[in-house]
């Protein structure tokens, strides 16, 4: 092991390191995860993590976005576009950049999070923003025929990640699945089981697998029936 | 006592005097109505509300958007042929107080010619298009369509002009804002028709 392998060693440490006093833990959780790709720390993310958010830039920032994510990041019950309100901003950070370096592919979404339009300081000022609102109770909901299989489905499945109440965790990078519209839930869910959301989580990935488009659909439900204040 | 006041005078005032002239002064607000007549009330009259439907209404616009614009027009950023040589004989101190004469006028209201194709673009203004990626017009421009710095005023605006920017947009010919480069590539030919109509009404 040549001097100069140590020194980018003790670099990629003092990297890991800058990711500022407040991540340094959520670093650690992340690097413990064997598949760590899904949460991969690149320059985008990690400035954007390392800034210092304010809402009030955010909510304005935020206009660009409103068109289509709607006033208040209400989203829309047809799953056209996710509701982002009282999301947590780690997981906001996280897709944000994600799609802006096309590690999540999303070509609506894609001209609009472009680095032209929302650097890395805007990134974190809306995410804070966003992650501040309050989410309303009148998310789209699925048909409600299922919801015993989808009860027994997420808590067997799905709970130790995001939750009994699907609060997920803004330390580990685990979205809120509450309050979130039926329609998107399900779109998305189809989409991490088959292996076409590329920043999905594999451990994810690899839980659903062997679901039925009933079974996605059956778990969708309940979470879109879950409480939005946990 | 004197001999120092007139050292002074002559070693430090006087040349920051001369200095002080030499300087380029902006336009004042009597120079800027007297440039909007001569060079700019034939196409878009002198209160800014143009009554030719080809020239865009002006008036009420924020200041820093037409200031940037005519900056745009000086450095060919956005093509327009008429307006760059217009632009060519003011120098960049003339495009702020412009833009202030400019934006301090009155707009008048557009007139709708087709209610129902109005009707159309309110939804596409205030919906945009979930299947095609169109975004509300209103999540930037505003539902009144009042604007700002960034996004412009639309409200009132001549049908005939708002298409022909969409078309611009559309084909990259206008690309000061990339933002609106990608919408105007997702509308349709009928959503553009829709919606000018609708900004007419704002």
């Amino acid at each position: 092991m040549g001097m100069g392998m140590v020194k980018d060693c003790c670099m990629a440490l003092g990297l890991l390191l800058a990711c500022g006093g407040v991540f340094a833990d959520d670093a650690a959780v992340w690097i413990g995860i064997k598949d760590a790709a899904w949460n991969e720390m690149y320059p985008e993310r990690i400035e954007a993590m390392r800034a210092k958010g304010d809402a009030v830039r955010g909510e304005s920032e935020f206009v660009i976005c409103q068109g289509c994510h709607r006033p208040g990041a209400v989203g829309r019950a047809d799953g056209s576009y996710p509701r982002l309100a009282g999301q947590h901003v780690s997981v906001l950070i996280k897709q944000m950049t994600d799609v802006q370096t096309e590690r999540r592919s999303n070509p609506k979404m894609a001209p609009f999070i472009h680095l032209h339009e929302i650097l890395p300081q805007h990134v974190a000022d809306i995410a804070v923003y966003l992650h501040a609102l309050p989410v309303p109770a009148n998310q789209g909901q699925g048909p409600g025929d299922k919801l015993e299989r989808g009860r027994l489905l997420y808590e067997k499945d799905c709970a130790s990640c995001h939750g009994n109440r699907g609060e997920g965790s803004d330390e580990k990078f685990y979205p809120r699945v509450s309050g979130q519209h039926f329609k998107y839930l399900l779109r998305e869910s189809q989409t991490i089981r088959d292996g076409k959301r590329r920043n999905a989580n594999p451990v994810m990935v690899k839980v659903i697998k062997s679901y039925t488009d009933e079974d996605i659909a059956a778990v969708a439900d309940f979470m879109s029936r879950l409480p939005v204040r946990p | 006592m004197r001999s120092s006041f007139l050292g002074c005078l002559s070693r430090w005032i006087l040349p920051v005097l001369l200095l002080l002239s030499a300087l380029p002064f902006n336009a004042s607000a009597t120079d800027a109505r007297q440039i909007a007549t001569t060079l700019c009330a034939a196409c878009h009259g002198l209160d800014g509300n143009s009554s030719d439907p080809a020239n865009p209404k002006i008036a009420g616009m924020d200041v820093a958007y037409l200031a940037k614009q005519l900056k745009y027009f000086a450095s060919g950023e956005r093509r327009n042929e008429i307006m760059a040589g217009i632009v060519a004989t003011l120098g960049a101190a003339d495009f702020l107080p412009l833009a202030a004469y400019f934006s301090s006028q009155k707009p008048l209201p557009g007139k709708v010619k087709d209610a129902r194709l109005a009707e159309l673009g309110k939804r596409i203004y205030e919906d945009g298009n979930t299947e095609t990626g169109v975004p509300a017009c209103a999540g930037c421009h505003q539902s009144s369509g009042a604007g700002n710095a960034r996004f412009p005023r639309l409200a009132g605006q001549h049908q005939a002009y708002t298409l022909q920017q969409l078309g611009e947009y559309k084909t990259g010919r206008r690309a000061t804002d990339r933002l609106m480069v990608s919408v105007a590539q997702r509308l349709s030919t009928d959503e553009m028709k829709a919606l000018a109509e609708y900004i007419a009404g704002l």
